[in-house]
């Protein structure tokens, strides 16, 4: 996660190919099989409403829990962008390791409240809880479409991700479309019968798969091509220094500005814990303990960044030139003479962190769609049973509108992954002041949120007022602050019993 | 009606000691930003075989995860919590 990155799929030039693509088919194949059978058998114990379909009746332990905050951080971006980030722009791709290692930490101290509020009334999302909090179903509505447009451009990219994959290790003989059609064909059959346990046993499986294939990857590519990872540094360290040290490149090749590299961080940090699909997952947790422990071994997960990039790195001066970058991990493992069954290996893998991702985004999205903007706005009255229908539907109509851009449209979404980035950033100091700063007032957040967004937009659209490339959402962040606590302070304080339940007295 | 972050149930010693966590994990992350960053982002020495800095980045990891583990630990061997409430579960 974190700053969009632009995954660009091209032609695959020059790539080899020794081995055997029927084997390659196999084994993926094999993989998508055991995922769809794990997917299907995982739901079949929940109760039927949202509360199982949603939050798995909160009774997730540390292990699932564990691995579903992992694997849909590990999107295709893992196995694909990071070794290309680490590969064009050097140092700069240790960012990403830099906001994973604080990220989550804001859930080990509100978490647990979180958590608490979700039980005693019934919360399964983010929007739930914050609207309760400030009585506003303008709020929730507005939270659910910053949701929609963040996941949008975010789960595109996964489906285009699982597309290439399956396309470079056949040689084209399965084209994008099908490739994509098939990997998210079987996210849509789990996350449609077994809602929250598919994407959670799933990420299980997925996750272990990634984490053994990251490490074997990472370590053996740089041993194979330099005789060891230390080899490798000193080669890099004598001819190019620049990409080992912060801030590394930027986009254009030249080195990158502090302002860009550092507000990356913040607002990949800021954006972490609060991201809507993530943020959910809560109040999955069965306990409180539960909750800790996971935040506490999260950096474990995050360790296997480093191996990821080591794979980019391992490129650099072996394979000069490749285009576009994120076609470095394919590229050299194609150029190999690896035998089929490790090809296939790969393959499944970059399937397991496009899937893992993309199965928590569609199942997040139809579940924020129904139950914070259709139910509050239309239907209040809605059955359990309805509103699990529908979310079913919905996983069903988003999955088909993301495939549409993934592989149809002409359009590019990621002008708009740029906005999302910014616009999730702006939820964090809503949360903050719902659970910390009894004085805060609806009022005053909704005015913070829409200068947030809409300072964050204004940065985008207009270049001219950048300053040393920091991220838009910053200077959203700024405007989000003054005017939340401008305008509470001006309005009338909350009813101190309500406000009372929510934050920490 | 005040902004508060710890709750008024903890006693000074754990108001103490929580806050002291708080403050670590703030400077962890300016130790990764500008300008605190610009002090650690050397290519030399190779430590473990990585580059200074990502070395630099992998001991904040290790770092981070030590001090909460620790906290984690500590506070199920004395049954506290960061945030205590009759309605915990």
């Amino acid at each position: 996660m974190g700053e969009p990155h632009r995954l660009v799929f091209g032609s695959r030039g020059g790539l080899l190919l020794s081995s055997n693509w029927i084997v390659v088919l196999a084994v993926t194949l094999g993989y998508l099989g055991i995922s769809l059978g794990v997917g299907l058998w995982s739901g079949r114990k929940t109760s039927k409403g949202p509360e199982g379909y949603v939050a798995g009746d909160r009774a997730l332990g540390f292990l699932v829990l564990y691995f579903i905050l992992g694997a849909s951080i590990f999107s295709a971006f893992a196995f694909l962008g990071g070794p290309g980030w680490a590969y064009s722009r050097g140092a700069a791709a240790f960012y990403i390791l830099s906001y994973g290692t604080i990220g989550l930490v804001p859930w080990y101290f509100f978490g647990p409240r979180v958590a608490r509020l979700g039980r005693k009334f019934g919360f399964v999302t983010q929007a739930e809880l914050l609207s309760h909090r400030y009585q506003s179903k303008v709020l929730s509505a507005a939270l659910a479409v910053i949701s929609l447009i963040a996941f949008l451009p975010y789960l595109t990219l996964q489906m285009q991700g699982a597309g290439y994959v399956f396309n470079v290790v056949t040689e084209g003989r399965i084209p994008n479309w099908a490739g994509a059609a098939i990997a998210y064909g079987v996210v849509l059959i789990y996350v449609f019968r077994s809602g929250v346990m598919g994407v959670a046993w799933t990420n299980t499986l997925q996750g272990m798969f990634m984490m053994v294939l990251a490490w074997s990857l990472g370590l053996y590519l740089p041993w194979k091509l330099y005789g060891g990872v230390g080899a490798m540094f000193e080669r890099l360290a004598e001819t190019v220094p620049e990409m080992l040290r912060a801030p590394g490149l930027g986009a254009d090749g030249a080195i990158w500005t502090w302002g860009g590299y550092s507000s990356a961080i913040v607002i990949s940090v800021l954006g972490f814990s609060i991201w809507p699909h993530y943020f959910m997952k809560i109040f999955t947790a069965r306990s409180e303990r539960t909750l800790k422990r996971t935040v506490v071994f999260y950096p474990t997960f995050q360790i296997f960044l480093i191996p990821i990039l080591f794979i980019g790195f391992a490129g650099i001066l072996s394979y000069p030139g490749v285009e576009p970058s994120d076609a470095i991990l394919p590229t050299i493992l194609m150029s190999l003479d690896l035998p089929a069954v490790v090809i296939g290996l790969f393959c499944a893998g970059a399937l397991a962190a496009s899937m893992s991702t993309g199965d928590a985004l569609v199942h997040a999205a139809g579940s924020i769609l129904v139950r914070d903007f259709y139910r509050v706005l239309f239907r209040p009255d809605m059955t359990a049973s309805q509103q699990t229908r529908l979310i079913r539907i919905l996983v069903v109509v988003i999955s088909g509108v993301a495939y549409y851009f993934a592989v149809m449209s002409k359009i590019s979404l990621v002008a708009l992954l740029l906005l999302s980035y910014g616009f999730i950033a702006q939820i964090f100091p809503v949360l903050l002041a719902a659970l910390y700063w009894p004085r805060s007032t609806r009022p005053g957040i909704l005015a913070g949120l829409a200068a947030g967004c809409v300072v964050t937009t204004l940065w985008n659209l207009m270049p001219q007022l950048q300053w040393e490339e920091i991220h838009p959402g910053v200077w959203g962040l700024g405007a989000n602050v003054v005017a939340m606590v401008a305008v509470s302070l001006m309005t009338p304080p909350m009813d101190p019993d309500h406000v009372g339940q929510f934050v920490v007295d | 009606m005040r902004p508060r972050l710890l709750s008024s149930k903890l006693t000074p010693a754990q108001r103490r000691l929580y806050s002291s966590v708080l403050v670590f994990f703030v400077l962890i992350f300016l130790a990764m930003i500008w300008p605190v960053v610009t002090l650690f982002s050397h290519a030399r020495p190779l430590v473990l075989g990585m580059p200074f800095f990502l070395f630099y980045l992998a001991a904040l990891l290790v770092g981070s995860f030590l001090v909460l583990l620790s906290l984690y630990l500590w506070e199920n061997r004395t049954g506290s919590s960061s945030d205590p409430g009759e309605d915990s579960f």
